[in-house]
């Protein structure tokens, strides 16, 4: 009983240790606190900022494509709707699309990337060259083949297959890791010991990874919300007015912003919008990366 | 919006019609004008230029610009009510027979080729062979289709006589003759072989005989479209010199038989991939002429405001209407589709989607407005207006069997009810009406949608297999009786035309989309067919048309097939710095592509 006390007592002890770490390393630059704010922010918006708006927001047909004022902040645009309002409603789709997209690339390319280097031989064969032929396949043009036949009306759908494009780059790069931590002594004392794979992989090979990991899902809701928002820009998925990538492109093939100023706040807004998101995500990351890499700590 | 004008060109272009009318000889000679410089413009009919496309006007993607490089025997006008009315163009005359039989047409006396061959009969006659392979209006080969071309017939060195198939006849033959490119046999004859009359005379009957020599035809029609000449040789007032993936430069064609009035010295095309390369193009002044772009307010401003441009405005025989598919319901229920009418306001809709470019509908009569009041006199006045009326709409909803719960509007049995609209992407204006038009069917309690199609020929194919509630459909395509009312009450709405009988399909089949019903009890006229009628105008002379227009019209306007949301203008942009002599306002040339207006004489360089 006092073994098991005095263990728990070890690992709330490390755990402040770790708490108060990230508080010092967060300190230490205040951008990093500034990145956090962003993004409890975007969460905020995504999760809450459409109740604060009407189903059908508010428009104007007489002030179509208006320049910024005080009534709208960044404009209107071409029906007559305030821009940030359009911003905020749209936000839901585009966050909830690149946080699915984000978790089925970290864990469907983790998971292959550990596996098959901690495995190696045969099964390692086989997962690798699929990751290669899903390497191969050029995303783009696929999407543009897929959003004739698929309406991607819900964000999940967007963010499924956006995902299952995106966890070849994660499984190569965790495979390559696994195979350096593989040898350490700690796993090779694990497998001496005989432990079971699944345990040898989720207990002792993942949380060295997590860091890894964290950092890598960070950067791939950038990279979804980039993929989507792109798409939507081109004009290739069917319409919905209520999403970023939409709003660029109405702003520029369909209200001019790049020939006349007036529209300019309905291009500036979604791209504000991104730029603070990968903004955002940019600092966390380099929080992140000091404060699961203790060599870059400045104790 | 410029793929949409170019299907609104396209379109206004294919509604061949006939009638009779005389032409005007264009004299060769002409007092100076010349001396211009460099004349710049775009293509809006195909966006993207081929630096590989052929100079071959039948070929999709050529390098063959209609009025500079390619010649047709003449210019049809759009008349607002006579399809048969041309401007001179290698045809210097022609005499359309009292019955429509025939048309004689006289070739411009001094008439060229680049390469300075004179222009023959036997050009004329090659040229009308070669559309023949590709062809459709006069020059069909579908047994038993209306106004065809029976026998083509040289005359002397400078006239061809082309005789109808009257078994069939349509007053659409003239123009669907004369609407015809032209292009040298010495440079084109090898495409045909020896036999080729003989064969295109029995490929028009029927048997396994002639279904192999339509194939032969079609198979020479593929070598046509896709015959790339050594070299550009035209008889119209340029040649192409040289074409990149930025331009297509053309210079101006010494032999042109009118060349003593063409102003430029050079033409060149630059090339686009959208809208917004237009607007920028013309608010820098870069060009001198351009057809119509879609564009909002403030674009426009900022064009207007560019150094020496200048907006002419004309009328443009095509109207766009929200049609719908009766087939699915609710709106196999007239009083629905009533109650869409009303809730729409329609200026307001045109006011957001084609504030330069549009008139918002006075009523819905499947008729452009300006037509119509030659069409219709005083009984134009007397249609439904469906002016925007709630109260209206609500009680036409109610009359459906629809239900109100909790300001919702549902389907009688109490289902929800969402009304989808489909646009193609890329068709601007479409999309903003029908963003528009969504906002104010929610805010009075219809659930509505918007969804986009991939593009333009996916969105015609899934409209016709039948997959959409309502989708935005060209209608009132002018000047021919038969082709304003088609759109409606055509193939697209279950009546097909073969061989002069008319046929109907159910509802889901052969292309019938709309699913109108067949026959309407229509108020002050009785029962009606509407395709039966539709297809009388194919033969019928303009006073014959008109009691079958006024029919028509107040069918269109009781039955709703589709609400007719905006009449379009035909909206062209020039730029006077470097070129005057521009058509007037209200100029029937500006249903015309700006070569044309040069190689009349129209243009000239700013002195």
């Amino acid at each position: 009983m006092s073994v098991l006390l005095e263990s728990s007592s070890t690992s709330a002890t490390m755990r402040r240790n770790f708490w108060a770490g990230v508080w010092r390393v967060m300190k230490r630059k205040p951008s990093r606190m500034v990145g956090v704010v962003l993004i409890l922010g975007f969460v905020f918006m995504g999760v809450f900022g459409p109740m604060f708006y009407p189903a059908q927001l508010d428009r104007d047909p007489n002030a179509i494509t208006r320049p910024p004022s005080w009534e709208h902040w960044l404009g209107t645009d071409d029906q007559g709707r305030d821009v940030i309002a359009l911003v905020v409603t749209g936000s839901r789709y585009v966050l909830l699309a690149a946080l699915v997209t984000a978790v089925i690339t970290v864990v469907v390319g983790a998971g292959i990337g550990l596996f098959s280097g901690f495995k190696r031989g045969r099964w390692d064969n086989v997962l690798m060259r699929l990751t290669d032929m899903k390497l191969t396949i050029p995303g783009l043009p696929l999407l543009l083949v897929l959003s004739t036949v698929w309406k991607f009306s819900s964000a999940v759908q967007m963010g499924l297959v956006l995902g299952l494009l995106s966890w070849g780059g994660v499984a190569r790069a965790v495979r390559s890791q696994t195979l350096s931590l593989r040898e350490r002594g700690f796993i090779e004392a694990a497998r001496g010991l005989g432990l079971s794979t699944t345990h040898i992989v989720s207990k002792e090979l993942l949380p060295s990874m997590a860091p890894y990991i964290a950092m890598n899902m960070l950067i791939a809701v950038t990279g979804g919300v980039y993929a989507q928002v792109g798409l939507f820009f081109l004009g290739v998925l069917p319409y919905e007015s209520n999403n970023w990538g939409q709003m660029l492109n109405t702003a520029v093939f369909r209200s001019g912003a790049l020939t006349v100023p007036s529209a300019l706040g309905f291009l500036i807004g979604p791209l504000l919008a991104i730029l603070l998101l990968t903004l955002a995500i940019v600092l966390v990351v380099d929080a992140m990366d000091e404060i699961f890499n203790p060599r870059l700590r400045e104790e | 919006m410029k793929r949409l004008a170019a299907v609104v060109a396209l379109l206004g272009l294919a509604t061949a019609t006939a009638a009779c009318s005389g032409g005007s000889t264009n004299k060769s000679s002409g007092s100076g004008g010349g001396g211009g410089g460099l004349f710049t413009t775009i293509d809006v009919n195909r966006p993207g230029i081929d630096a590989s496309g052929p100079a071959n006007p039948w070929a999709p993607k050529g390098n063959s610009f209609i009025g500079y490089n390619a010649m047709k025997l003449g210019w049809v006008k759009n008349h607002l009510t006579d399809p048969n009315q041309f401007y001179p163009g290698i045809a210097a005359s022609w005499e359309i027979a009292p019955d429509n039989s025939s048309v004689t047409i006289h070739i411009q006396p001094n008439a060229k080729w680049s390469d300075g061959k004179p222009v023959t009969a036997e050009d004329v006659k090659l040229s009308l062979g070669l559309a023949s392979t590709t062809g459709s209006t006069a020059f069909a080969i579908t047994p038993g289709a209306a106004g065809v071309a029976a026998d083509v017939q040289v005359v002397d060195d400078k006239t061809v006589k082309v005789s109808q198939d009257m078994k069939n006849p349509s007053m659409k033959f003239a123009r669907g003759v004369m609407d015809n490119w032209v292009v040298p046999a010495h440079v084109w004859s090898s495409l045909l072989p020896a036999d080729f009359w003989d064969k295109l005379k029995a490929s028009r009957s029927t048997g396994a005989e002639a279904d192999k020599d339509r194939e032969e035809i079609l198979a020479i029609g593929q070598k046509v479209l896709a015959f790339a000449p050594p070299k550009d040789v035209s008889a119209g007032p340029f040649t192409l010199e040289r074409v990149n993936p930025g331009e297509a430069l053309l210079v101006k064609n010494k032999n042109f038989y009118n060349a003593a009035q063409v102003a430029p010295a050079q033409v060149k095309f630059l090339n686009y991939s959208g809208n917004e390369q237009i607007w920028n193009y013309l608010s820098a002044g870069k060009l001198d002429h351009s057809g119509f772009v879609a564009a909002p307010t403030d674009v426009m401003t900022r064009i207007k405001n560019a150094p020496g441009s200048q907006l002419i405005k004309g009328f443009s025989p095509v109207a766009v209407g929200l049609a719908f598919n009766q087939a699915k319901k609710p709106y196999d229920n007239v009083h629905v589709r009533r109650g869409l009418a009303y809730l729409i306001d329609r200026d307001q809709v045109t006011k957001v989607a084609s504030p330069e470019g549009g008139i918002a509908a006075v009523t819905t009569s499947g008729i452009h407005q300006k037509p119509a009041q030659e069409w219709l006199g005083s009984e134009l006045s007397t249609l439904e207006p469906y002016k925007h009326d709630v109260a209206k709409a609500e009680a036409e909803f109610k009359q459906a069997g629809l239900q109100k719960k909790n300001g919702k509007w549902t389907l009688a049995d109490g289902t929800p009810w969402k009304f989808s609209m489909h646009a193609p992407a890329g068709f601007s204006d479409w999309i903003s009406a029908q963003e528009n038009i969504k906002s104010q069917l929610i805010e009075n309690g219809v659930d509505a949608e918007v969804v986009t199609v991939a593009d333009y020929p996916v969105y015609l194919e899934e409209i016709a297999a039948g997959k959409y509630d309502a989708g935005f459909w060209l209608m009132a395509l002018g000047p021919a009786p038969y082709d304003i009312f088609q759109r409606l009450y055509g193939a697209s709405n279950g009546w097909t035309n073969v061989a002069g009988k008319v046929a109907h399909s159910a509802p889901g089949k052969g292309g019938n989309w709309m699913g109108s019903a067949e026959e309407i009890d229509v108020q002050g006229v009785g029962k009606v067919n509407p395709g039966e009628l539709t297809a009388k105008l194919n033969a019928a002379t303009a006073d014959q048309a008109k009691p079958i227009m006024l029919q028509l019209a107040k069918t269109a306007n009781q039955d709703l097939p589709a609400i007719q949301l905006w009449d379009y203008v035909n909206t062209q942009f020039t730029n006077t710095s470097r070129f005057t002599g521009w058509p007037e306002q209200d100029s029937d040339l500006l249903r015309l592509p700006a070569g044309v207006w040069i190689q009349l004489g129209l243009i000239k360089a700013k002195q």
